[in-house]
């Protein structure tokens, strides 16, 4: 039953095309906004339903976890709208949103059964946590990116419909921080939910998936130690492209054929 | 309009495309000279209603007259007031009548008029102008709707496009610039070297910009000090600039020193000591204040006069290619205007009138019994006939052609024959 999940990439499409338009045209947010909150909350629906015919949160299946994905990203969307009223930020992030949303309809949804490995409340924390702690550094690269695009208009003296749409430098700085500040201490919360809970499970407990995680923690933790060291602006942005790089690795690739313990086929 | 001897719109104005700077200074009027020279037109019975627009790039005069004389009659007007000759005042006006002067109107309220394409202050100064008129009493119904109708089209063109977005002068430039780097730049430091001319101007530009920790160095303290006390801010001792620098988000150059002011190796100190936090350097001054060497430093901004004249073309190339935009939404409104401006014509008013009349008896007769209704309708018909006949014989038979306009307007407000 993917209808709900469809309407959603619908409505995100709706948004992304409205977000595009209010770049070239003065005044107000567009739509966009509004119609991304129909989608969360369409999506939400959708979510809630996997969920119920699961029986847990939709995260043991790829197509799920990508939902989820998907939908946190739209959260934090919303809240830098409500919170900076930035409309630059929009035609940028959404086309991720949709993206993920899109694989979330997309990819296989059919769990393997779920084992006493994949149930209980700390298990539920561990991953969900983790996929927002992805989505907060997905928006950190998307902010990166237009801080390095923003930086460079600014520089040439390119004073066109970019330049005039997105934020000042100083305010993408200060929300990309907030991100990967909020990434880093979630992730951090979910390695420790995911070791504990995994010791309990099995004995002798070695993933690569942990390994990679704790080099995306120590990325992200170089580049806030950065941040305040002098190396704040164009390089911090650099950091972040790479740090994002290395979470899509590891939710990918590691996941598929590293990993032991972190199979969503 | 169109019925004969009918008032028309005309403007009479002299601007800097016609007119020289000398010229345009002597017919230039304060508020109060604005009102007076009002005052003398209706008194003189040349027009029946006038609205004068005068700013330092134009004098125009708008009015409602009868007749292709009332041109003449007013560069004559206004050569005996001003004490100019009137051949050197008609050779530098120019004139236009009806939906062309209308037209004008329009492009001058939306900036399309203007030296520096798309400015703000015209918009102002043209809803000054009508206010101005409104207290004098000299206007009525028409220049009072086509002046509200040009504020509007104004308002519209600089809402809807960018015409008016990208800045053009230099201050302003860098304003924006520095802006995009450190948002608000109410929390930030600007240090400004030099208290010339241009620093003056700068100081100026930066407080209206919402700067309020203004520092200024000066290499003659009492000149800094006299800068400094006019525009609220801090005075710094000319052999301090280096040290202050690590405490400046924003470094403005305006001095006439022959070599530069500020080092490279004073700022990779100053940035040192900020932690990296981004610092923005504007020259304004030839020969330049900052060593060009300083760009290359990581997270600083700098930009030379030459690189700030490259903006400016290129905001103004920007606002050029709005022109068509803006022209569509002008004529948007022209039409609105022009629409209701043709029914104050005596003609369409009677037939909008007959038309609104006659609803109201159908109206009526139909909520009667049908037998009724074909008993009554004669009785309905004459009554309805015998209300029209003598409003409609007044506005024809009117000769004076401001107030055949103003019972036109009068008519067509009080049975409300514009609403669609």
């Amino acid at each position: 039953m993917h209808a709900l999940g469809w309407i959603a990439v619908l409505l995100y499409a709706g948004a992304e095309a409205l977000a595009i338009r209010s770049l070239f045209l003065p005044g107000g947010l567009g739509g966009a906004p509004a119609l991304v909150a129909a989608g969360l909350l369409t999506q939400f629906a959708q979510l809630v339903v996997t969920a119920r015919s699961l029986g847990s949160v939709p995260y043991r299946t790829l197509g799920g976890s990508m939902s989820l994905f998907g939908w946190m990203l739209g959260l934090a969307y919303l809240v830098l709208v409500v919170r900076h009223r930035e409309r630059g930020v929009g035609p940028f992030l959404i086309p991720f949103i949709l993206a993920f949303s899109i694989l979330g309809v997309l990819l296989p949804s059919h769990p393997s059964s779920a084992t006493s490995a994949t149930r209980g409340s700390l298990f539920a924390f561990h991953v969900t946590l983790a996929i927002l702690a992805y989505a907060a550094f997905a928006l950190s690269f998307v902010l990166s990116l237009l801080y390095l695009i923003q930086n460079r208009q600014i520089r040439r003296g390119r004073t066109g419909v970019l330049f005039s749409r997105l934020p000042a430098l100083d305010v993408i700085g200060r929300m990309n921080r907030t991100s990967v500040t909020i990434g880093l201490a979630v992730l951090s919360v979910s390695v420790a939910l995911g070791v504990t809970w995994a010791r309990r499970v099995w004995t002798g407990f070695a993933d690569a998936k942990l390994l990679f995680a704790l080099i995306t923690l120590l990325v992200y933790g170089l580049l806030l130690w950065m941040d305040r060291r002098g190396w704040e602006g164009p390089r911090v942005a650099l950091l972040s492209i790479v740090g994002f790089i290395l979470v899509l690795f590891s939710y990918t690739f590691v996941n598929l054929y590293l990993s032991q313990a972190h199979v969503f086929r | 309009m169109n019925d004969g001897h009918e008032a028309q719109i005309l403007v009479l104005g002299w601007n800097f495309r016609g007119a020289s700077g000398p010229v345009r200074e002597r017919i230039a009027l304060t508020a109060d000279e604005v009102r007076d020279g009002l005052r003398r037109l209706l008194g003189r019975g040349l027009v029946s209603e006038s609205v004068i627009v005068s700013t330092c790039h134009r004098s125009e005069i708008y009015s409602i007259g009868q007749g292709e004389q009332v041109g003449d009659q007013l560069t004559r007007f206004i050569s005996e007031w001003r004490g100019l000759d009137p051949a050197l005042l008609e050779s530098a006006s120019f004139r236009r009548f009806g939906a062309e002067a209308a037209r004008h109107l329009f492009r001058v309220a939306s900036g399309l008029d203007s030296m520096a394409l798309g400015e703000s202050e015209v918009l102002g100064q043209v809803r000054q102008a009508l206010s101005i008129a409104r207290e004098t009493g000299s206007t009525r119904a028409v220049l009072h709707r086509l002046f509200e109708s040009a504020v509007r089209a104004g308002k519209r063109v600089r809402t809807e496009t960018e015409i008016a977005v990208h800045p053009l002068s230099i201050p302003s430039i860098g304003v924006e610039l520095a802006t995009k780097v450190f948002g608000d730049l109410g929390e930030r430091t600007l240090l400004l070297l030099g208290s010339g001319e241009t620093g003056t101007l700068f100081a100026r530009h930066a407080l209206e910009a919402g700067v309020r920790n203004l520092r200024i160095a000066n290499r003659t303290l009492a000149h800094a000090q006299d800068l400094a006390a006019r525009v609220g801010a801090r005075v710094v001792p000319w052999d301090s600039v280096a040290r202050e620098l690590p405490s400046a988000d924003v470094v403005v150059g305006t001095t006439a020193s022959p070599v530069p002011v500020v080092k490279r190796a004073d700022v990779e100190a100053a940035m040192r000591q900020r932690r990296g936090r981004p610092m923005f350097f504007l020259d304004l001054a030839m020969p330049p204040d900052v060593d060009p060497e300083v760009k290359g430093v990581y997270n600083v901004f700098a930009y030379d006069l030459d690189g700030l004249e490259e903006v400016a073309a290129g905001n103004r190339r920007r606002r050029v290619r709005e022109v068509p935009r803006a022209e569509e939404i002008l004529e948007e409104e022209l039409e609105r205007f022009l629409g209701w401006f043709g029914n104050l014509s005596v003609i369409p008013t009677v037939t909008d009138l007959k038309r609104r009349l006659e609803q109201i008896r159908d109206g009526e007769l139909e909520r009667l019994p049908p037998g009724d209704r074909e008993r009554l309708r004669p009785l309905a018909e004459s009554i309805v006939a015998k209300l029209l006949h003598e409003p409609m014989r007044r506005m024809k038979n009117e000769p004076d052609a401001a107030k055949k306009l103003d019972r036109v307007e009068a008519i067509r407000h009080l049975f409300d024959l514009d609403r669609e």
